[in-house]
């Protein structure tokens, strides 16, 4: 059988480098569509001889690598890993089309970037092994740092030093948990190793509660500063507004922070000294964010400013589904990171189009867009009103299970949230009048509409976004099945 | 014979006397015969030793030592000319582009 | 029985014409307006026909279900309720698109508009159909994004797109609450059923859930010191939504404002559908809250204020889609205070609250159509600068009186005989009297029966300000199309005559639709003691037409004769004047104070300030460690001699180190 888990992740990085070698702007993007494209169907066919009704590995390949270290290079999948490699699987080949025609960034560089990116966010979802798990994790900072300080706005270098330092610093503590795993699992077992899984199981058998609670937090702090989550998000507003917009979607499919939460965080869980204490922690962090974030979002003048805040508001509602600890919560938790991801595609780019045709973000000097631009607004109109909640599309789904199945456990979280809702409508709302609507701003000047290759990535998110909102199950069935295992051991454990 | 607490002491006047003029001076030539008078007391002393114990290892020693000594100078003195080639001067105070 | 297998192409059939509307319309003659015309009229053929059917054999309800996904499903529930509602919405629906074709017929965005109302009214007729709770609750969202979309039709008019955003974000609170509602009934569940959901059964389904009442009525908490019912709270967190949509005290602020739209839109929304929904939510889970304590008694004083204060701000509005819009906000408030007579009457209140939104929905489509017919003939809404529009515009004239007459309520008193209004809010005052007479509170009839006075007076203000009298500008006007006289003609007669023919066949109609349930013994799980009819006094049977007459006669006096000069009444300086014209300073107080104030200044701006501080945290470790950095640096001097120091300096510190050291030992 095809080792498809090292191809999915190495033909990426592979036509990284060949991108990097070419000459042209149109070989670039064709060794990068091209790679992009074979990494898509490998992933449909992976997909689509998917089990979704077990929640084990599937497609695991294993090898030794570093015996006397216990260290193997292990891969798989499983419902928490599954619908996030499709969502980059398909997201990254529509944002080579969406900069196909962009002559300030298209470039071998910029594309060869996009695929390592692409590779290294893939490889940190199918690792079994903490080793493989962190080295894949630390290279997703690479391409990012470069596309934030290379085509970045003007406040590139501060926004791209700043991500990456923040967020480093918290995977070295992410690091320092591993490490306090690995070490106490060794002296406990004999042997050194370090499988996920394996860490994991030996976690309940560690005598010290406080030794328990320190590793579980500090591998908490390294996941939740990635989600990110109030108060450790000022990197994100930052970094996800300098960006470039495919930097921008590349920040929003990098969502290894919140899967962090389902493969490292739940199962280990009921096992931590103060399980009722994590609870509290994680569902008030998470209600928090939500109030937190749309609240400045509603504050924003700028656009992309606006979205990034809308998105550490949405982040929210995957923490607070984590801390509802019903399997349909933590699978709406789960939705949400894989409905987010589409979503906040289309936000971003949006806002890029709007930012190229008429050189501003600020909301208040755009204004009635719609008028110029009819089929940009058809679709940011659907993108909104699915960022803002509304049924039928996917927000909606992965929203309503997270409140719905958190409030058995963490109901007043759940209030907080629901206040927030409104909020969220509000500050959409808002942008869309003032940016698309009313009188036309002359000032503007000529603008043109979206070109076909815009239109042909953002309409195919679009009804993705529409045939998931519609008809969940493809991505929330394997979910659930995942889901219900991890918690049935808190059952066990009477958490 | 002579005692060997006078090679000592005469080692430790011509290290004093290289130390003082590797620190007073500004001029790198200077500095560079200044280290090598350093490196001479040491052999001062590691010859005396080698006669004191009738041991042969410390006369070995101080051969390494000049030739390594005979290197350093020759690269030293390279550095200096090409110094000397671009800026017009040796005084190694002035050479601080790389400081901070 | 065809008829009921195809009872899921009602909503599919309009959703389809959006689609094909949205993006095929541009090619097909009028903006693609065919393409809903005939998939609503095909939806109102088959609703008409399951009513038929249901008519017949009213306990065989349609019923059809799908798994959707987890543990919620897709279904379809038409019980007399939704069938009437259904037939209602698709038929009124149908004749207001064939209106539209020839009002909108200069607009060049003809297709997008036919594309959203194909839109609107499938997202309503799902919502009737719903089985279970939350899928009315997506339909219920959808009505908003449509109204939303076509309340801003005219996007390019700056007031047309605040109206379109205030009116999605004011019904958007009541959604929520709704929401929270479905959140919190949900975890009742799931408490009733210990975490164990039983297999196979979608428990939100509403014959699910009302099976759970008994079990879900004694869950309680204490709030602020009192035993609450959760049902209760359930129950008044739906009524929320209900607020929100049916425009109720104090969520009506945005239906006013909503007559930014085009006046069909306007038609559609007040008249027919969206506002409709929130009264038949309520309907539609009527068993839960006649089970709930408290819950009716709130509905029945909110209803019955509504009616009142939406009353007074119609008489002295000048615009004449605003006095229908606060004509519209007030006959709401009947039919909400119809339901909550529930309290008293049990599920007869259903039946007393649908009739009248039934009737309501003709006069009130009529009315908008034909003040449609007066301002596309004279490009005006400003009724101060009409006058004698009757003499140019008979036809719309005689419908619009018709409906006039309808709202107003004319008619004999102890008969069949009268206007369909009449009919129909009749019984909503006298159960008030009931109310009144059983519980002891009698506000809400004095709040009813004075807002049938002012209903009257200010809708023939309306048609004697802008049909009688002299023209006050000249404006110079003509007869509509027949494609929009026609649909007028046809709602008239309904107004007219729809009260009479069915009046007691739509009562039993309704009533069986609780048949499987036992009313009477929910009503004691609530505390409600039913009443029964008992011999009003004959004042009490003859009261609303003499207040209606009496608005007309003074409206005549005021507006015709001019027997009563107006200008000491109506200047800036009348206290009750201002405040009414100033609408009770609703905008200044929701809009400028909460929203913008506390919100907006408030709450954001205080967020964005503590931001920055939470950023300046992070920059300022960053900069506290560079300059750090920089300060320590400063000890390589590049200086040779300095190192060389340093070396020497190390050096003899050692020696005097191990000379202590060899000492010690």
């Amino acid at each position: 059988m095809l080792p498809i888990l090292s191809l999915i992740v190495l033909i990426p990085i592979l036509f990284s480098a060949v991108t990097f070698l070419t000459k042209t702007k149109e070989q670039a993007r064709i060794s990068a569509l091209v790679g992009t494209l074979i990494t898509l169907v490998l992933t449909l066919y992976m997909y689509f001889s998917f089990d979704s009704t077990t929640a084990a590995m599937q497609f695991e390949e294993m090898a030794n690598w570093i015996p006397s270290l216990g260290i193997s290079y292990h891969l798989g999948v499983d419902g928490v890993s599954m619908p996030l490699i499709l969502l980059n699987a398909i997201v990254i080949p529509l944002l080579i089309i969406y900069t196909w025609d962009d002559v300030r960034s298209a470039s071998n560089r910029f594309y060869g970037l996009m695929l390592a990116m692409q590779g290294a966010v893939i490889g940190v979802f199918v690792s079994l092994d903490f080793f493989v798990f962190y080295i894949f994790w630390e290279l997703t900072l690479v391409p990012l740092f470069f596309m934030v300080n290379i085509w970045g706005g003007s406040n590139k270098k501060h926004a791209g030093i700043k991500f990456f330092i923040y967020t480093h610093v918290a995977s070295l503590v992410m690091l320092l948990g591993i490490f306090g795993l690995y070490f106490n699992a060794w002296a406990l077992t004999g042997s050194p190793n370090m499988g996920i899984d394996h860490l994991i199981s030996q976690f309940q058998f560690f005598e010290s509660g406080i030794l328990r609670d320190a590793i579980f937090l500090a591998l908490l702090f390294g996941f939740i500063v990635k989600l990110p989550v109030v108060p450790f998000h000022s990197w994100l507003p930052d970094a996800y507004s300098e960006a470039p917009t495919a930097g921008s979607v590349l920040f929003i499919l990098l969502k290894i922070g919140g899967y962090g939460l389902f493969r490292v965080m739940l199962p280990m869980l009921p096992f931590t000294a103060t399980p009722s204490l994590m609870i509290t922690i994680m569902g008030a962090l998470g209600a928090v964010s939500i109030l937190y974030g749309a609240f400045l979002a509603l504050a924003q003048k700028d656009l992309k400013r606006m979205i990034a805040y809308s998105s550490i508001s949405h982040m929210g509602y995957v923490t607070l589904g984590c801390a509802g600890l019903v399997s349909l919560s933590v699978s709406g938790a789960m939705f949400q990171q894989f409905s987010h991801g589409l979503i906040m595609s289309i936000m971003f780019m949006s806002c890029g189009v709007i930012q190229t045709a008429t050189g501003t973000r600020i909301i208040n000097n755009l204004g009635g867009l719609a008028q110029k631009m009819p089929k940009l607004t058809v679709i940011m109109v659907l993108g909104f009103m699915a960022s803002l909640g509304l049924p039928g599309l996917t927000g909606f789904i992965a929203e309503f299970l997270v409140l719905t199945f958190s409030f058995i456990n963490v109901p007043i979280y759940v209030i907080i949230a629901l206040l927030a809702i409104v909020i969220t409508a509000a500050y959409h709302l808002w942008a869309l009048q003032r940016a698309m609507f009313g009188t036309f701003n002359e000032k503007l000047g000529e603008i043109v509409d979206i070109s076909s290759y815009q239109t042909l990535s953002m309409g195919i998110i679009a009804l993705l976004i529409l045939y998931f909102g519609l008809y969940p199950s493809p991505v929330l069935d394997m979910m659930i099945t995942n889901s219900e295992k991890i918690v049935s051991l808190m059952a066990v454990m009477g958490v | 014979m002579i005692p060997l607490n006078w090679y000592l002491g005469l080692s430790a006047i011509v290290f004093s006397i290289g130390l003082y003029g590797f620190m007073s001076q500004k001029n790198g030539i200077r500095m560079l015969m200044c280290v090598e008078l350093m490196l001479n007391s040491a052999n001062i002393n590691l010859v005396a030793f080698s006669s004191y114990n009738d041991d042969m290892t410390g006369q070995v020693f101080a051969l390494f030592s000049i030739a390594i000594a005979a290197a350093e100078a020759a690269v030293g003195f390279a550095i200096l000319m090409s110094i000397y080639r671009m800026r017009d001067m040796i005084d190694v105070d002035k050479l601080n582009i790389l400081r901070w | 029985m065809a008829m009921e297998n195809l009872a899921f192409l009602i909503p599919l059939l309009p959703a389809l014409a959006f689609v094909l509307t949205f993006f095929l319309g541009k090619k097909l003659p009028s903006g693609g307006a065919i393409i809903p015309i005939v998939a609503i009229a095909i939806s109102c053929v088959i609703s008409l026909a399951i009513t038929v059917g249901l008519l017949q054999n009213p306990e065989h309800f349609v019923t059809q279900s799908v798994h959707w996904f987890a543990i919620l499903n897709l279904g379809i529930l038409i019980d007399p309720l939704a069938a009437v509602m259904l037939s209602m919405v698709s038929f009124v629906s149908l004749l207001i698109h064939i209106y539209a074709v020839g009002y909108m017929s200069h607009d060049p965005a003809k297709p997008r508009y036919f594309a959203e109302t194909a839109l609107f009214t499938a997202a309503m007729l799902g919502l009737i159909l719903s089985d279970n709770i939350l899928q009315l609750f997506i339909c219920w969202e959808l009505v908003g994004l449509s109204s939303y979309l076509l309340i801003g039709f005219w996007f390019h008019k700056p007031g047309a797109a605040s109206a379109a955003k205030k009116a999605f974000l004011t019904t958007r609170v009541g959604d929520v609450m709704f929401l929270a509602g479905i959140v919190l009934l949900f975890s009742d569940i799931f408490t009733v059923f210990n975490g164990n959901l039983p297999e196979g059964v979608y428990v939100l389904q509403f014959n699910e859930m009302f099976k759970l009442i008994p079990d879900l009525v004694a869950i309680n908490s204490t709030i602020l010191g009192m035993e609450v019912s959760h049902l209760t709270l359930v129950t008044l967190l739906f009524f929320g939504g209900a607020v929100g949509k049916s425009g109720q005290f104090p969520l009506h602020v945005w239906l006013p404002d909503a007559m930014e739209g085009p006046t069909t839109v306007s038609a559609l929304i007040h008249a027919a559908t969206m506002v409709t929904a929130g009264v038949y939510l309520v309907a539609r889970t009527f068993p839960m809250f006649i089970a709930a304590p408290d819950s009716l008694m709130v509905v029945a004083y909110l209803g019955a204020f509504t009616a009142l204060f939406a009353a007074t701000m119609g008489i002295v509005m000048n615009d004449l889609k605003r006095v229908l819009a606060y004509s519209t906000v007030s006959q709401l408030g009947y039919m909400v205070l119809g339901l909550g007579l529930g309290a008293v009457i049990g599920a007869e209140a259903v039946g007393v609250s649908m009739f009248h939104l039934i009737n309501h929905a003709f006069f009130k489509a009529l009315l908008f159509l034909c003040a449609g017919s007066v301002i596309h003939a004279v490009g005006t809404h400003d009724m101060r600068l009409l006058g004698g529009v009757g003499k140019v515009m008979p036809i719309t004239f005689a419908t619009m009186t018709a409906a006039a007459l309808a709202l107003a309520g004319f008619g004999i008193p102890g008969t069949s005989l009268g206007f369909s209004g009449f009919l129909s809010k009749d019984p909503i005052i006298e159960g008030a009297y009931l109310f009144a007479e059983s519980t002891g509170n009698w506000l809400p009839y004095l709040f009813a029966i004075s807002a049938a006075f002012l209903t009257s007076l200010y809708i023939f203000r309306l048609i004697f300000m802008t049909f009688t009298g002299k023209p006050r500008t000249d404006y110079g006007g003509h007869e509509s199309p027949s494609s929009m006289t026609v649909p007028l003609a046809i709602l008239a007669i309904l107004a007219v005559v729809f009260g009479a023919l069915t009046r007691t066949s739509f009562y039993h109609f309704i009533e069986d639709n609780f048949v499987h349930l036992d009313i009477e013994a929910l009503a004691e799980l609530g505390g409600y003691h039913l009443a029964h009819h008992g011999h009003e006094p004959l004042l009490v049977l003859w009261m609303p037409l003499i207040v209606a007459v009496a608005g007309l006669v003074i409206a005549y006096l005021i507006y015709n004769r001019r027997v009563v000069d107006m200008s000491s009444i109506v200047s800036r300086n009348n206290p009750v004047y201002k405040l009414l014209y100033n609408r009770y300073y609703q905008h200044q107080i929701f809009v400028e104070f909460f929203s913008i104030k506390i919100i907006y200044e408030g709450l954001a701006l205080a967020g964005f300030y503590s931001d920055k501080m939470l950023d300046w945290l992070v920059n300022g470790t960053s900069t506290l460690l560079i300059e750090a950095g920089d300060s320590l640096r400063k000890f390589q001097t590049g200086v040779i001699q300095h190192y060389a120091a340093a070396v020497v300096a190390g050096v003899g510190l050692l020696v005097i180190l191990i000379k202590l050291v060899m000492e010690v030992f």
